[in-house]
Parts: C-alpha cells; sequence; structure tokens
C-alpha cells in the first residue's frame, strides 16, 4: 500500500488515463449537430431549421457537422473524434431534472455513475485530486467519489496567498515522523501541493493554444493545465448549458455549438497528441429534441441525441448510428428514437482506462452490451 | 406553530435563500441566527492534559466522543472515566436540552406522516439532515449517542438519492438510527427492514411473489446477512438468502409515483407474500406466518453466533483499532450474545477491555470527525451550511451520500488522500475563511492560558518538542496543530 501512496504522483509511474465528461445540460439537439443531411425525411420535417446539406460538413456521405462544429472537423479526418447518434437513456420523462437525475445515477441506483466507477476501479487513486468538477456544484454523476471537488479555478487549490511562508515546511517535519500510513500520505499530499503551486506560477498564457474567454473555455483550460500538471487527476466534469431551443433553434443553439466546438478543439490541441492519448473526452447531453420543428422554429424534448468522442485510441472518423427511418421509427410524439444506451458507450471507454473494473457495479440496472469504440 | 404558518416560513426561507443563490435553510438560519449560535460557557474551567501520553482521561474523551470541547476534560478527570462511560451509556441522564431546542428548527425533519416530508426539495432535506447531524456531532452532551449513530448510519447505510428514499431518509434517521442507537439490536435491526427509506434504497418494495415461480428479489436479504448481520463470512448460503428473501417477499411502500396519500406507508400485502414454508439457518418457518416471517427472520439472524461475533469485530474496529485484540472481540461478542444484542451492555463490555485501555491513540479520524472534532476542540460556532458542507464533500466524508450499502469505510487507509484538504479546513478555520463558521481564537488562547496548554487540550496530551517548534515558527500555531498528524489519530 506504502508504493501506491508514494507513486500516484511521481514521475517515473505513467500518468492515469483523464476522463473528462462535457454535459451539455437543456437537451441538446444531436439532428441539427450531426446533421443527417443524405435523409430527405430529415429536411421534410425541418423545412425551416435543418441545417441544409450544403452547409453541413459532410463526415461519411450521409452525415455532417454543424458547420459551427468546423473546428472539429480536423480531429475527425485524423481519426480521432467519433460520433454516436440516437444515443440517449430509457428515461421517458422528456423532463430535464428527471432525464439528468436519471442518466448522472446511471438508472435508479444510489450514487452517480462516476463517483461508483472511481470507488470501484481497480486501481483506485491516492490522488487528493482524482476528481474535479469545474463550476460551483459537483454534478450527480460524482455523487459518491472517494474525493472530488467542485472548483472555477486552479486557485480554489492550494492555500492562498496569506499562508505564512514557514507554515509547510514546519508541517511536512512533522509528518515526516508521523505514525502508520500518515507519513507516506502527508509526503504526498505535500507533492501534489507543489505541483499546484508550480502550476499556479507558470504564466497560463505560455501555452501555444488559444483559449476562448467563455466559462467552458476557461474549465476546459483548468483541466488541461491540471492533466500536464500530472497531479493524479482521474475524472473531471465540466457542464456547457443553453441547449434548450423550443424556440429560434439556430439562435438558442448557435452560442453553445461555437462554444462547443471552440472549447474542444482548444482543449485537445492544448494537451498535445501525448496527453491527448492519455485522456478520453465524452461529450453527452441528458435527451435529444423532436424531430420536428415546432410553429415557433424549434424543436421539443425529444430522446435520442448524440455523443462524441475524443480521445486515446477511439476509433474515430466513424459515426455510430442504426438510423431509424425518420417517418416510420420514431419514438413517442416524433422523437429521434434512442439507439445506443449511453451507458454502452460509456462502458468500453472505461474499460479502456481501467482494465478489469466491474462495470455491472458501475451501470447496475442495465445489461450492458457495449459499443465497440476503440 | 401551525401547519400554516410553518409553511410560509418556510417558503419566505426558500424565497430568500434562492435571492441569495444558496440552499433555502441557510436564509432560515440567517433568520434564527440568535437561536444558533453556541454556548461559550465551555470556555470556563479549562484544563489541559498534562502527561507526555495520551491518559485515561483523553482517551475515554477521545474514543466516546467526537473530541474533546475545552470544558470536558476538566469534568472527566474530575468525575472519573468510570462514571463518565456510565453517564454516556445513559443518555436519558444528561441535559440536552440546548441541542434538542436547536436540532427542533430543522422543521423538515420533524415532518408527520411521512408523506409530509415529500412536500420538501430532496435538495433541501439532504441540507437538513447534513446540518442535524453536524450540528449534534458538535453541541450534543450525549456524545457517545452521536458517535452510534455515526455507527449505524454506516452500519445500515442508505444513500437516499435512490427514488423515494430521497424524501423517505429523514424518517430513516429520526425512527431507525437515532431512535435506537443505544438500544436493542434486534429492535434497530427490525426497524432498518422495515424502514420506508430502506425498502426503497435496497429493493425490498419489489420484493413480490404473485404467482407460483416469481423469483424473489434478493438484495435486501443478501444485505440484510452480509452486511447488517452475520457478516459475509457469516457462514450463510446461497439459499439462506434465498430464503430470507422469500419471507420478506410482500413488504411495500406506498410510492410517490403512483399514490397521492399516505406515500411512504409500509404495508404488508399477503396476496404478494411467498406464503410457503421456509428454513433460514437451519430453523424452520412453517407455511402461512405471513407477516410473522420477518419477526423470524429478525430473531433468528439477531441471535446468531455470527452476528455477535460480526457487530464485535466491527465496534472494536471504530472503538479500539483497526485491528483490534481478539481477546477484546471475544468478550465483545460475548456480551453481545448473552444479552441479546443489548447495545448498551455490550459497549460496557467493550469499554472494559485491556484491549480498549491500551489502544491509545492507534485510530485515525475519518474526515467528519475530523472537522467536528477540530470545532467542538476550538469551541467554534457553526450553521454548518454549504461552506462547512463543501469540505466534507472535498474529504469525500459528505453525511448521507456513500452510495453503496457497506457504508463509509472505517479503516485509516481509504482516507489517507484527504490529507491536503484536511490542512486546508485547519488553515481555513483557523483564519475565519469558512463562511458561517467562526472562532475566538484570542478567547479560546486566554482560556488555555499559554500555548503548551491550548496545544495539550487539541493533542490529547503534552506536546512534543517538536511540535511546539513547529508551531510557533509556522506562523499559523492552531492551524498547525489542527493539521498536525497528532490531531488526525484519536
Amino acid at each position: 500500500m506504502k508504493s501506491q501512496v508514494t507513486t500516484f504522483i511521481g514521475t517515473e509511474a505513467p500518468p492515469p488515463v483523464t476522463l473528462v465528461i462535457v454535459f451539455l445540460r437543456g437537451g441538446a439537439d444531436g439532428l441539427n449537430l450531426v446533421v443527417p443531411h443524405a435523409d430527405p425525411a430529415y429536411y421534410a420535417a425541418r423545412p425551416g431549421i435543418g441545417i441544409k446539406a450544403r452547409d453541413a460538413i459532410d463526415l461519411d456521405g450521409f452525415f455532417g457537422l454543424n458547420p459551427l462544429l468546423r473546428p472539429l472537423h480536423h480531429w475527425w479526418q485524423e481519426g480521432q473524434l467519433a460520433v454516436v447518434h440516437c444515443a440517449g437513456s430509457e428515461d421517458e420523462s422528456r423532463s430535464h431534472f428527471d432525464a439528468q437525475d436519471f442518466m448522472e445515477h446511471g438508472g435508479l441506483a444510489a450514487g452517480g455513475w462516476l463517483g461508483r466507477f472511481l470507488r470501484v476501479r481497480p486501481d483506485q487513486s491516492e490522488s487528493p485530486l482524482a476528481a474535479v468538477a469545474i463550476g460551483s456544484q459537483l454534478p450527480e454523476c460524482l455523487r459518491g467519489a472517494p474525493s472530488c471537488a467542485a472548483i472555477q479555478s486552479l486557485d480554489d487549490f492550494g492555500f492562498g496567498p496569506n499562508l505564512p511562508a514557514g507554515f509547510l515546511a514546519n508541517l511536512a517535519a512533522l509528518y515526516k515522523v508521523a505514525p502508520r500510513q500518515l507519513a507516506p500520505a502527508g509526503q504526498s499530499a505535500m507533492m501534489a501541493l507543489e505541483r499546484i503551486d508550480a502550476l499556479r506560477s507558470q504564466n497560463p498564457t505560455s501555452s501555444s493554444v488559444t483559449y476562448q474567454t467563455d466559462d467552458f473555455s476557461n474549465g476546459l483550460r483548468q483541466i488541461a493545465r491540471l492533466i500536464h500538471g500530472r497531479v493524479g487527476l482521474q475524472a473531471a466534469t465540466i457542464d456547457l448549458g443553453g441547449w434548450d431551443s423550443h424556440i429560434t433553434s439556430p439562435l438558442i443553439m448557435d452560442p453553445p455549438t461555437q462554444r462547443l466546438a471552440n472549447g474542444l478543439n482548444a482543449f485537445a490541441a492544448d494537451l498535445g497528441p501525448e496527453r491527448l492519448a492519455h485522456t478520453q473526452i465524452v461529450v453527452m447531453t441528458e435527451f435529444g429534441r423532436r424531430v420536428a420543428e415546432n410553429s415557433a422554429a424549434g424543436t421539443d424534448h425529444g430522446r435520442g441525441s448524440v455523443m462524441f468522442l475524443l480521445g486515446g485510441g477511439i476509433a474515430g472518423g466513424k459515426v455510430h448510428a442504426a438510423w431509424p427511418d425518420l417517418e416510420h421509427e420514431l419514438a413517442g410524439p416524433g422523437d429521434l428514437p434512442v439507439r445506443h444506451n449511453y451507458r454502452d458507450v460509456l462502458a468500453p471507454v472505461l474499460s479502456q482506462i481501467a482494465p478489469g473494473t466491474d462495470l455491472a457495479k458501475v451501470f447496475p440496472t442495465h445489461a450492458l452490451s457495449p459499443l465497440t469504440l476503440f | 406553530m401551525n401547519e400554516f404558518s410553518r409553511r410560509s416560513l418556510l417558503k419566505v426561507a426558500t424565497a430568500g435563500g434562492a435571492v441569495a443563490g444558496i440552499g433555502g435553510f441557510s436564509a432560515l438560519s440567517q433568520f434564527l441566527s440568535p437561536l444558533l449560535t453556541g454556548p461559550e460557557s465551555d470556555l470556563v474551567g479549562f484544563q489541559a492534559p498534562q502527561r507526555d501520553e495520551i491518559d485515561e482521561f483523553s482517551h475515554v474523551i477521545q474514543r466516546l466522543t467526537f473530541g474533546p470541547r475545552p470544558g470536558l476534560y476538566a469534568k472527566v478527570k474530575t468525575m472519573g472515566t468510570e462514571a463518565f462511560v456510565e453517564q454516556q451509556l445513559a443518555p436519558d441522564s444528561l441535559d440536552d436540552s440546548w441541542t434538542d431546542a436547536r436540532s427542533r428548527h430543522f422543521e423538515a425533519l420533524h415532518s408527520w406522516p411521512l408523506g409530509e416530508l415529500l412536500e420538501y426539495k430532496a435538495r433541501e432535506l439532504l441540507d437538513q439532515m447534513t446540518r442535524k447531524k453536524i450540528l449534534r456531532a458538535t453541541h450534543s452532551n450525549l456524545q457517545l449517542k452521536e458517535v452510534m449513530v455515526d455507527f449505524w448510519s454506516d452500519h445500515f447505510n442508505i444513500d437516499p438519492s435512490k427514488g423515494d428514499s430521497k424524501w423517505l431518509k429523514p424518517a430513516d434517521d429520526r425512527e431507525v438510527i437515532r431512535n435506537h442507537a443505544l438500544g436493542s439490536f434486534p429492535a434497530l435491526l427490525k426497524a432498518s427492514a422495515l424502514s420506508p427509506s430502506m425498502l426503497w434504497y435496497l429493493d425490498g418494495r419489489l420484493n413480490r411473489h404473485e404467482s407460483p415461480g416469481d423469483k424473489p428479489n434478493e438484495n435486501h436479504a443478501r444485505e440484510l446477512l452480509e452486511l447488517h448481520t452475520l457478516g459475509v463470512r457469516g457462514g450463510y448460503t446461497q439459499k439462506d438468502v434465498m430464503e430470507v428473501a422469500r419471507c420478506l417477499t410482500g413488504w411495500t411502500v406506498r410510492e410517490r409515483s403512483q399514490s397521492r396519500f399516505a406515500v411512504g406507508k409500509v404495508e404488508f400485502r399477503a396476496d404478494l407474500h411467498d406464503s410457503g414454508a421456509k428454513t433460514v439457518l437451519g430453523v424452520e418457518i412453517p407455511a402461512g406466518l405471513g407477516a410473522e416471517d420477518l419477526e423470524r427472520v429478525i430473531n433468528i439472524v439477531s441471535h446468531h453466533p455470527s452476528t455477535a461475533r460480526y457487530l464485535a469485530e466491527k465496534l472494536c474496529a471504530r472503538f479500539i483499532s483497526d485491528a483490534p485484540p481478539e481477546s477484546a472481540v471475544l468478550a465483545t461478542a460475548e456480551t453481545f450474545r448473552t444479552s441479546k444484542g443489548d447495545i448498551r451492555q455490550t459497549l460496557r463490555t467493550l469499554f472494559h477491555t485491556p484491549g480498549f485501555r491500551a489502544a491509545r491513540g492507534e485510530k485515525t479520524k475519518r474526515p467528519f470527525h475530523f472537522v467536528v472534532s477540530a470545532l467542538r476542540a476550538t469551541s467554534a460556532r457553526t450553521n454548518a451550511g454549504p461552506a462547512l458542507q463543501d469540505y466534507l464533500l472535498r474529504l469525500g466524508h459528505a453525511p448521507f451520500q456513500f452510495p453503496t450499502p457497506d457504508g463509509y469505510p472505517e479503516e485509516a487507509q481509504p482516507w489517507m488522500a484527504t490529507l491536503l484538504w484536511r490542512w486546508k479546513f485547519a488553515v481555513d478555520l483557523s483564519s475565519a475563511a469558512i463562511s458561517g463558521t467562526s472562532l475566538k481564537i484570542e478567547a479560546l488562547r486566554k482560556a488555555a492560558g499559554s500555548e503548551e496548554a491550548l496545544a495539550a487540550h487539541l493533542l490529547g496530551r503534552a506536546a512534543t518538542a517538536d511540535e511546539l517548534e513547529a508551531a510557533a515558527q509556522s506562523g499559523l500555531p492552531l492551524a498547525l496543530l489542527l493539521a498536525s498528524p497528532a490531531f488526525q489519530t484519536f
């Protein structure tokens, strides 16, 4: 056990793979993010707000990216970005709250799926910074994690400028001779602090990558710094809201779509090939929208949407979709059906990150049939 | 207060909270703040231990309570450890009216009938439960009871984030855990098995036998044997799990999604019960007993020798050390068995074992214990609000938030990654940087009389020369001592 305590943060061991969960809150319209531009039924259902075939960035002859996602296109071309269409959960409430709650708990289960994953994975972290949520509150998916912190920025770690200069050195001296496991644990915490301080003192603009100034990009920048700093980060969550496009869909959706594309692109570039290979980014949302536009040029709450995956070993350049007949195979009042349960998308990612994890404990209420993503 | 005015007050409070962008109750507690501040009388009669090692008075204080408040050491030294143990084992003997009065402000938690709980937001209920737990652990004179509440909350762990448990857990805390914390184990076990929150958490509500061939839902039955009574090595078989599950069929709970009335009410439905004969751990339960099956099961498993052994191991792990001596476990188990699960008698035996007396400073505080012991030792005032709760979240030990039925771990190892946040808490507490929590360092220092006495009070023994020097040179002596290795142990 001692070696675990002392090595999580060391320079010799490979850093942990970091899972970054981007949650699009408000029900993102997957159909206008990844557009079935070769499906006439899509245009029949959305004569006003459909993304025109000539505007979409073609991916595979059938699907195309929303043009505002252009910054992500090169990741697709390089084979690192994958899309799962018609993804979602079995929750039929079409309520933001219920659907998010259901998805983040992983069904009718106690605790969040990510919290359970961090507890049951065979290589549980000894790092005090194993899990962070960007924002002011922990998301439900992290509920029950062994240790997790909601932070706005790196400045939330550490002790602030008012800590007397000699404090940590004097504390470290006492921990050197501490009983039982307290000595190595103290040393480990001191190293974590040094790492964070080093990160903080670095000029944040030294990176050649330019992030936008919105909260989402800034949050991703903080996550990238933690990954670069090798502080033992296993999981990070970040939200991007504003997707509830009941009216005038483009006016509602365009700003978060741009933020999503610019933020993710800068983040992946900032990580660089070596770190990105040790990172798994999953973009998800609680539900998609109705296929047909409504009278206010918007769409109402539906079921299936898209998930994006970007990271080490992902077999990208592919849209996973068992595409439905948009006239005859819709769910409920006319929603894109769920053809891939989101847990079957997460499961292979978790197995890749922590082989040997008992996924039945992470997703106890769902018979898994994991998608082939790697 | 009648129903109408109570709800009006809560509405006002919630609106205020919404404006402030924080939980509803924080507005209410600000409104009530004159009532919610702590008594300072414990700074009077402040006396600190003087020996280099933890003495017997410090030891019983550290083990039976969430740590010394300033006046406690002097009291225990005067009355003697024996009398202190007896006092703590007799919770009716102590005046706790100040804490009781304060607890009553958490209106929602007293809702009756249970359906009333559903009028609150689940987040509000979790906030009130958490605040009540922190405040009682910090201020109650019945410290052993609070320690045992913490123990049973883990032993019968429920993460209320599942289904209607969100609303029903306050009733479990009130009527199962707190009601029986120092009572009878069989009664506690029965109350837990019939707790609507538990019926949700472990799927007992779905354990039904409607037609021949229906397979019972084993979830609750398995945990009842594995976690609540015999322990995983307690000698039961898969067949026993299935037989217990059959005995427990038919206990349902009125669900929010199906009923507007009597939500949370637990009812036995004979038509959903498997009425055949069963055999549990070698004991035959004849056909046709109906609801009586549950009583039989509780009786069989409560008095099984493996249960005595398993409970004794867990209690000794909490009160003695992570690897307690066999002699102490045996003695504790024997009293548990002969007293038929009398929790007080069992604890009395444990506290009188040589193993208990010898194990000074051998335990590491879990984060909740660390935070509460720091509040107690410094006589801090707190509203136990979001800022304080945030530290518990970072420390991975927020009350009522452990997802799996085994409860937060008791042993030290899983908590070793939490030191950084403990240090930050120590610094922030000492620097008045936690919103809603404050302490008067000068008053504390003055009452202690010297830096040495203050250090000895915090550590339960005279500080070493190294500790005193480190504190003096740190620039924040109180924070350094709270962050030091010795304050992490008890």
